[in-house]
């Protein structure tokens, strides 16, 4: 009969140790898959980090570039008012210039003015686009070396007087 | 005829600018290309000539402005 318990207990003390071994086994896979788990967590979340930042960094150079097109604009427009007001120029005698009558009058100089305005309006529209000024627009200080039709964002040196 | 054209270079620039021989009629008076042949019209009108308009292409100082004209007064 002893002998028979010893037998029970010792096939119990068997089991338990069996199942203690398997649990720690069980854990440890477990562990392990929880492991790459979190590394690959880890790496979802780097590459989630960069994205955001690369998407900071797009929304900046995106303001920039929208501030800059704004300023653009802005100079644009300030040069449109001056094309606007040299076909009403008045002279010094209060005299309002009429650039039709001129036409008539003189229309080949009428023709190779508006020739040379509409090469400068072409170039006004690289620049407005981002083409980089040349050394002679940069160097341009006296008014028959300006664009007329785009001189604030031509001639970033040229001061009207 | 330097005065006539002188006057017209006055009346349409104004009085207080220092009009020489000397004087560029976009860098010193303040013109630009209108300006310089509203000006041209101006003298023919003024002295009676007519000056053909090549003639008067990239003239920029006074003193080429009233060589040009000189050789058209009497001429017409």
């Amino acid at each position: 009969m002893l002998g028979q318990i010893k037998l029970v207990l010792f096939f119990l003390f068997l089991s338990s140790i069996g199942g203690a071994l398997w649990y720690v086994q069980h854990l440890k896979a477990e562990n392990e898959i929880l492991t790459l788990n979190n590394e690959k967590l880890n790496g979802a979340v780097e590459q989630q980090q960069a994205v955001i930042e690369q998407q900071l960094r797009d929304i900046e150079t995106k303001t920039q570039l929208n501030k800059q097109l704004n300023e653009n604009n802005a100079k644009l427009s300030a040069d449109l008012q001056l094309a606007n007001e040299k076909f009403n120029k008045v002279n010094a005698s209060g005299e309002r210039r009429d650039i039709g009558n001129l036409a008539i009058a003189k229309p080949k100089s009428i023709e190779r003015i508006e020739g040379k305005r509409e090469k400068q309006r072409a170039r006004c529209f690289e620049i407005a686009q981002g083409s980089p000024l040349t050394e002679e627009e940069l160097n341009a200080t006296k008014k028959s070396q300006i664009n007329a039709e785009c001189t604030n964002i031509a001639n970033p040196n040229y001061i009207p007087y | 005829m330097r005065i006539e054209v002188l006057e017209v270079l006055e009346n349409h620039f104004g009085k207080d600018k220092d009009i020489t021989a000397e004087s560029h009629l976009m860098d010193d008076l303040g013109g630009d290309e209108f300006d310089i042949v509203d000006v041209f019209v101006q003298i023919e009108s003024k002295l009676g000539i007519s000056i053909p308009e090549e003639e008067t292409f990239d003239i920029m100082t006074v003193s080429a402005l009233c060589e040009v004209v000189e050789r058209h007064v009497g001429s017409d």
